[in-house]
């Protein structure tokens, strides 16, 4: 691959008329072009039906998110806790977490496979009605990882087996305020959501049991 | 009752107002061109619909996050581009499997690109442009198949106009090279 003449992408970024260019960068132009063409045609299916019935099985609650509203809210709803802890005391309950977790996990359940890890969730949601995960790893669909809260504490978990690497997440909880979109406030990482709101996914990493102790 | 017509923030505003079935006025504007997108990205129809329908429900339930519906299209496409990013890395790479592809089954190298059919031209350059990195891909896609200035290209890709420049004249050269390779 060579690179083409600057005329000819000239022409192409539409600031130079291609009726002027050499016969031979003419010919380049017309090819790109025809490419470009074929490339237009639109595909000839939708997905109109299928999204308007998972919005109108799941409707979420929809409102702007203006500063006196978000104040309601925040202080109608049930909400995640956040709880600021000196490091050496961060590092103490997330080893209580991880044993609670590991004592937790059930021998019965899905064992992971090489390339797969055990993933613990777990968020503080009282008044919630339920509350799933939803994540790159389940290509952010509704119904498939469910939380639980059994004893009705306002804690909610669930444990899964997923593929190794980094996975981004969301909780989906639902509370007398209607469906809320909820960062994992344990997670400890974050990546932009990609809206351009400078809202944040939380960040979980897998690591495959075959790499664990 | 908003009517089809409409401009988008006006639309927006409905939905945001509690008229969910507004949306099927966006998504009709902007489905073909976001399912155009997706399948130039990934090269898969199937796997192109999935990735629109998930980013237009999701779209729907964060409206109220897009910051100016005004220039609701470049977030749609922002938000399609991010999904196609994702399938591509669940996959392990950025680039299409050339499986995925047909490949053109053309008679010898001394065809012109006139003489060739219509089914041979469309294997032929969605081979090539599967061919191309994830990100000159989407540049050319963008640029030249649905017609994007370099601002809104920014806009939708996060990236810096002279990096999308240089992405999307080298992804011409690219393109070019494969093609005279098999129609001159």
């Amino acid at each position: 691959m060579s690179p083409i003449d600057p005329r000819l992408q000239e022409a192409l970024d539409a600031e130079r008329d291609p009726g002027h260019l050499p016969v031979d960068l003419r010919e380049a132009y017309a090819l790109l072009a025809a490419a470009t063409q074929v490339l237009k045609v639109m595909p000839p299916v939708s997905v109109a039906s299928r999204v308007m019935a998972e919005i109108r099985q799941n409707p979420a609650r929809v409102e702007s998110d203006g500063p006196a509203r978000r104040l309601i809210r925040w202080l109608g709803g049930g909400r995640a806790v956040t709880v600021r802890l000196r490091p050496v005391w961060t590092l103490a309950l997330a080893a209580g977490l991880a044993a609670v977790l590991v004592l937790q996990w059930p021998s019965d359940g899905p064992t992971p496979g090489v390339a797969q890890g055990i993933a613990s969730f777990v968020g503080h949601f009282p008044g919630a009605r339920s509350v799933e995960v939803v994540g790159s790893f389940n290509n952010w669909s509704r119904g498939m990882l469910h939380l639980n809260d059994d004893d009705g504490d306002g804690i909610w978990h669930a444990n899964a087996v997923l593929p190794a690497g980094q996975h981004e997440y969301m909780f989906v909880v639902d509370g007398e305020n209607g469906e809320r979109w909820v960062a994992d406030p344990l997670a400890g990482r974050y990546v932009d959501d990609g809206f351009g709101a400078g809202q944040q996914n939380s960040l979980l990493i897998v690591r495959p049991v075959s790499a664990q102790p | 009752m908003v009517n089809d017509g409409a401009p988008d923030i006006e639309v927006v505003a409905r939905v945001l107002g509690g008229d969910g079935e507004a949306f099927g006025i966006l998504i009709r504007r902007y489905e073909p061109g976001l399912l155009r997108f997706a399948t130039r990205m990934l090269g898969n129809p199937d796997a192109a619909a999935d990735a629109v329908a998930e980013s237009l429900v999701r779209a729907y339930r964060h409206l109220a996050q897009c910051r100016d519906p005004g220039r609701l299209r470049s977030w749609l496409y922002r938000i399609t581009g991010n999904r196609c990013r994702s399938h591509l890395a669940r996959r392990h790479t950025n680039d299409i499997s050339l499986s995925d592809v047909p490949a053109p089954a053309l008679a010898d190298g001394s065809d012109t690109w006139a003489v060739l059919e219509r089914g041979e031209q469309v294997a032929l350059v969605e081979r090539a442009l599967a061919a191309l990195p994830a990100e000159k891909r989407e540049a050319f896609v963008l640029k030249h198949v649905e017609g994007m200035s370099y601002e809104e290209m920014a806009t939708v890709t996060g990236a810096r106009i002279p990096t999308l420049k240089m992405r999307v004249h080298r992804a011409r050269e690219a393109l070019l090279a494969a093609l005279e390779e098999v129609v001159r």
